[in-house]
């Protein structure tokens, strides 16, 4: 029986690979050829060729073009199943890659990487080598994307051997399908490594790309491109010389080039600032657009999916273009969705009506959902656009009219959403909504409509029998319709008490008690206990006030669309999901973008201060005075923009650019100001010494000269800061010296360390006699710009007044900056913080010590413990919230030794400056 | 039809090729040789991973002689190539004793195949003209050559860089390819 069974196993047949490895090793030549022909024949139908892999492989050492070709296709088909006996190919390679042929160099080169074969890497690294180098540039164009397929397969291997090195060095080639290549495998690279460093776009390369770009092949300009889009410009002038050079590519007849190109454009729109350019830009881009929507329907969509992000990011590109969007009786619906889409965002009061006769067209065709889109569409349109509600609504009406099932079903869905938008402007058409009441079956609908009658129950006088028509079927019901029942239930009942009791405890009832699901039964437990306990909560909870909707415009957040428009015309734009998501490759902008944005923060101002100041200028609209009243006037919010964004200039400069403003004035700035007589009254009543009350006159230093009236043209100015309530001031003292009233006084502080700004105008009597003196008091606080300053309690203070502008510098005493709250509360856990920069010092000299604790409280220096007499654990801490914890030991002499820890060393100095004030006061 | 016609007018005025292996260890000097049959000149080599093929035409014969890498992890797939094989190469570096015994070895696994039953043997001793190499006795001795059977077979003595002993091994194949060896 076995032996039986065996017969039907053993075979004379050999098969059809035994007769083609006859003939593959044939003694000849024509017969060989036509048998690698089979094999591949063979191959491509999808028979398993691999046994063949030897005598195939020993066919490719050829002078025939055609059969070398051939064996290199079945190499690359079966490397990988035959990885060990790939080494026999080597030799053949090598030789390849040295042929007089640039097209079998290239060829040979090409295969190389497409064999993926870890194992006969090694041998193939030096015919590589010298492929990158070759003289032909086809064939080191090839052998840079060879490259780029060695990294994938072994990035070690690649960065070791120098050869991502040498694709770098090939951005700078003499051709331009080269360099095109180069960048396309380095980009690939870099997006493949986990440094991402591998491909940086810079000044040199910027150019030869700029250049490579109008000579390479399409595929070589939408890899330029891609590599321009994540490039950052270094200033607006670069970016609008890229857009310059990028603009004429939106006129290419390929698709992928022209939506590249408009990525680019997109990106840089970011970087151009002046407005001409964007206008030009924006002007540029919707030719192309509308060009890409009379293509094939799948490219069209492709095109629609980008033109939905670049509208949400620049409304205003195609708001010329409405009419091309308006669809076509043939779109495929997926063309036909995203129009719709793109009219959405596309309308506006001007262009309301000719929407709205489209989109009413569109409902009455006979695609249901496209119907139903298009009817959506108008209650959109209607909560986007104020103006167009009262139209919408009618055009809603008339839909509702035709009692097409559908049609009214989503008609309901709208005007629910625009009641929600503009409440108590529409209940008029309510009646129209509720004659429908029999023909809504699907649940978005019904629940659409109870809300509305639960919302306008006091309006619709037999709301509580259109209620009842609905809790007949209430336990078949969607719950979706369930719960809005339960709420118009409770609603009725809140307006109208009376003959709404029965159908609330019924709805509340069936929905407690004859239900399962939880959502439904709780909201109905929460709302039965509310009515049982207190209806007037009842009523604020379900009756408050709703928040507002919002069209509904936007589809993707607003990070997520910078990220989508760094990669426009990729899979990622389409899908609208960010690339990380789909796994790709694509452009990961997030890190780039980050550092954009510092960076242009920080550049912006180095580049023209002047003109960024010229447009705070212009957008203010009234000129210098403006300006300065601004900034005069309320120093907490305009003087944080222009010196806050100065900040990286040097500071001579920048207080020069700043009151070089002031200088320039046409007329006289008028900051506001009170009556001389009290004014001069309120700054000679000193505060510091007489505000005694529960705080007591905080230390000052004495009041210094900061201006002497030699240097500034008679004007006299001495100063010292003080603490009056938690609350830093300003003490000035202006005497003015010269044979003229002195009048329009301003000052103005420039950026340091603590962000200390005036916290009011400054409030010198105007005019400011000859030979009068006047002491003024200026709350300080610490909202401007922040600035690091040397040393770090340095500020500058300009000064203005008819005559000139006056610049000094005073140290401010930290402790005018403590706060009342020294946080006694966190000195242990700041204490025992070993990341403390901690200092000690001694201050010597002292009379003996009386009211320390006080002393130290009335200038903000809290004693949060005291372990024995002669120490005290003190705590203080700036307005801005950074702290100083210092221990302070008496000792028998007249020394007080001090260790005080801080964040930020710099504080330390001046707290034990402030200290020995306070102490010796 | 014109396929069928194509193949009978090749087999007629055929281009059939003498389908020649060369084999050896690494380094013996195998690619020398087929450089020195092709083009008579020295050539310089890098070691062969995989293979040569060149065809060499000799007293209107034309032969398709392969050069086989000899490193040892290419000689398992020699096999690959013994197909259809009328004669074998066998080059000794003469001046290697030390790896003569596994020269040897790979020469008598390799005449075991069933498939160079019929192939004849012509074993190259290379490098003469280096100092203290083999005389073609000994190779021939240290190969165990007079132990063969049912095997058409020689020794020569040659310099792949002087050219010495290349003319008279090819007339030595030429005569037993055309004297009908097959």
């Amino acid at each position: 029986m076995a032996a039986r069974a065996q017969k039907f196993f053993s075979t004379t047949k050999k098969g059809e690979n035994f007769e083609l490895k006859a003939e593959l090793n044939s003694e000849y030549k024509e017969k060989r050829k036509e048998a690698v022909k089979k094999v591949i024949a063979n191959m491509t139908i999808g028979k398993d060729v691999s046994s063949l892999f030897a005598d195939v492989v020993k066919n490719m050492q050829t002078e025939d073009l055609e059969l070398k070709k051939l064996v290199y296709l079945y190499l690359i088909n079966y490397a990988r199943t035959q990885p060990e006996l790939v080494i026999l190919a080597v030799n053949t390679f090598v030789k390849d890659t040295d042929d007089v042929n640039p097209l079998i160099r290239a060829l040979a080169i090409r295969t190389m990487g497409l064999l993926r074969v870890e194992r006969i890497v090694d041998y193939l690294l030096e015919p590589l080598k010298k492929g990158l180098r070759d003289e032909d540039p086809y064939v080191r164009k090839t052998a840079a994307l060879c490259v780029a397929k060695l990294f994938d397969l072994s990035p070690a291997i690649a960065m070791d051997n120098g050869l991502v090195a040498i694709v770098q060095e090939m951005l700078s080639d003499r051709n331009p399908m080269v360099i095109a290549n180069a960048v396309a495998a380095l980009a690939e690279i870099s997006g493949a490594s986990v440094k991402k460093d591998v491909f940086v776009v810079n000044n040199t390369i910027l150019t030869k790309l700029l250049a490579a770009i109008n000579e390479c092949t399409e595929w070589g300009q939408i890899c330029i491109l891609n590599s321009l889009a994540t490039y950052r410009p270094n200033d607006a002038r670069e970016a609008r010389e890229i857009v310059e050079r990028v603009m004429p590519r939106l006129q290419h007849a390929n698709a992928s080039v022209v939506m590249n190109a408009v990525k680019v454009l997109m990106v840089y729109l970011n970087y151009v600032n002046d407005e001409d350019t964007t206008k030009q830009i924006i002007r540029k881009l919707a030719p192309p657009l509308v060009t890409l929507l009379s293509s094939e329907p799948e490219l069209q969509y492709v095109a629609l999916r980008n033109i939905n992000l670049i509208l949400q990011k620049r409304p205003d590109v195609l708001n010329q273009e409405m009419r091309v969007f308006f669809t076509k009786y043939n779109d495929p619906p997926y063309v036909k969705y995203e129009k719709l889409e793109v009219i959405i965002k596309l309308a506006s009061d001007k262009n309301v009506d000719q929407v709205l006769s489209e989109l009413k067209e569109y409902a009455n065709e006979v695609d249901v959902d496209f119907v139903r889109k298009s009817v959506r569409a108008i209650g959109r349109c209607a909560v986007k656009i104020d103006s167009a509600a009262e139209k919408c609504i009618n055009v809603l009406l008339d839909l509702i009219k035709t009692k097409v099932n559908y049609v009214v079903q989503e008609a309901i869905i709208v005007i629910k959403d625009i009641f929600r938008k503009y409440p108590q402007r529409y209940e008029g058409i309510i009646p129209a909504l509720c004659e429908n009441l029999d023909t809504l079956d699907e649940p978005e609908a019904k629940a659409s409509l109870i809300w509305i009658i639960g919302e306008y129950a006091d309006r619709i006088e037999n709301a509580d029998e259109l209620l009842e028509h609905f809790l007949e079927g209430f336990k078949d019901e969607n719950a979706l319709v369930q719960l809005q029942l339960v709420s118009a239930a409770v609603k009725l009942f809140l307006k109208k008490p009376g003959s709404a009791q029965e159908i609330v405890q019924r709805v509340l009832n069936m929905a407690t008690q004859q239900n399962d699901n939880p959502d439904i039964r709780d909201r109905a437990y929460i709302y039965w206990r509310l009515l049982s306990s207190n209806p007037q909560a009842a009523k604020a909870v379900v009756l408050a006030e709703k928040p507002p909707i919002e069209a509904d415009t936007a589809t993707v957040s607003e990070s997520l669309l910078d990220e989508l428009i760094q990669n426009i015309a990729t899979l990622a734009s389409v899908y609208h999901k960010s690339p990380s998501l789909l796994g790709g490759t694509a452009v990961d902008v997030s890190a780039v973008r980050g550092e954009t944005t510092l960076e242009m923060d920080a550049e912006e101002p180095e580049v023209d201060a002047r003109s960024v100041a010229q447009q705070v200028n212009a957008a203010v609209g009234g000129g210098i005075e403006n300006l300065l009243d601004l900034d005069f006037g309320g120093p907490i919010t305009t003087a944080t923009p222009t010196s806050g964004g100065a900040g990286l200039t040097p500071q001579k400069s920048n207080i020069d650019d700043l009151l070089g403003l002031m200088d320039s004035g046409p007329g006289p700035s008028t900051p506001p100001y009170g009556t001389p007589t009290a004014s001069g009254g309120f700054g000679g009543f000193n505060f510091g010494s007489s505000l005694g009350g529960g705080s007591g006159p905080s230390f000052s230093f004495p009041k210094t000269s900061l201006l002497t009236s030699a240097d500034a043209q008679g004007l006299e100015l001495q100063g010292t800061f003080s603490r009056k309530n938690g609350q830093p001031y300003l003490e000035l003292t202006f005497g003015n010296r010269s044979g003229a009233p002195m009048s329009d006084f301003a000052i103005q502080f420039n950026v340091n360390s603590f962000g200390v700004a005036p916290a009011a105008a400054l409030q010198v009597p105007s005019p400011l006699g000859p030979g009068a003196t006047v002491d003024v008091s200026l709350p300080l606080n610490t909202s401007g710009g922040v600035q690091r300053m040397e040393p770090v309690n340095l500020l500058q203070i300009a000064v203005k007044n008819n005559v000139g502008v006056y610049y000094f510098s005073i140290s401010i005493p930290i402790h005018v900056l403590f706060g009342n709250d020294g946080g006694a509360g966190a000195f242990g856990s700041r204490w025992g913080d070993f990341a403390l920069s901690s200092q000690q010092f001694t201050i010597q000299g002292l009379g003996g010590v009386q009211d320390l604790a006080g002393k130290l409280r009335r200038n903000g220096v809290v004693v949060a413990q005291q372990p024995n007499p002669t120490t005290f654990q003190v705590t203080a801490q700036t307005i801005n919230g950074e702290f100083v914890v210092a221990e302070l030991n008496i000792s028998s002499g007249s020394g007080v030794a001090v260790t005080a820890k801080a964040k930020n060393a710099d504080l330390i100095p001046l707290f034990q400056q402030s200290l020995e004030g306070i102490l010796r006061s | 039809m014109g396929g069928l016609f194509s193949r009978l007018l090749s087999r007629l005025w055929g281009s059939k090729e003498v389908r020649i292996l060369i084999l050896g260890l690494d380094g013996a000097g195998k690619t020398t040789i087929l450089y020195r049959f092709q083009i008579g000149e020295v050539v310089t080599t890098i070691p062969t991973v995989g293979f040569n093929v060149e065809t060499v035409t000799y007293k209107n014969i034309k032969f398709q002689v392969w050069d086989l890498g000899g490193q040892t992890s290419i000689r398992p797939y020699w096999r690959c190539y013994y197909a259809n094989t009328d004669a074998i190469i066998y080059v000794v570096d003469s001046a290697d004793r030390d790896r003569v015994s596994t020269s040897k070895e790979e020469l008598m696994a390799m005449l075991e195949e069933e498939e160079l039953r019929d192939a004849a043997l012509l074993v190259l001793a290379n490098k003469q003209d280096q100092e203290g190499a083999m005389s073609h006795t000994e190779v021939s001795d240290a190969l165990g050559l007079t132990m063969l059977k049912n095997r058409t077979w020689t020794i020569y003595k040659c310099s792949a860089k002087t050219g010495e002993g290349l003319t008279d091994s090819l007339d030595w194949l030429v005569n037993v390819v055309s004297g009908g060896a097959k």
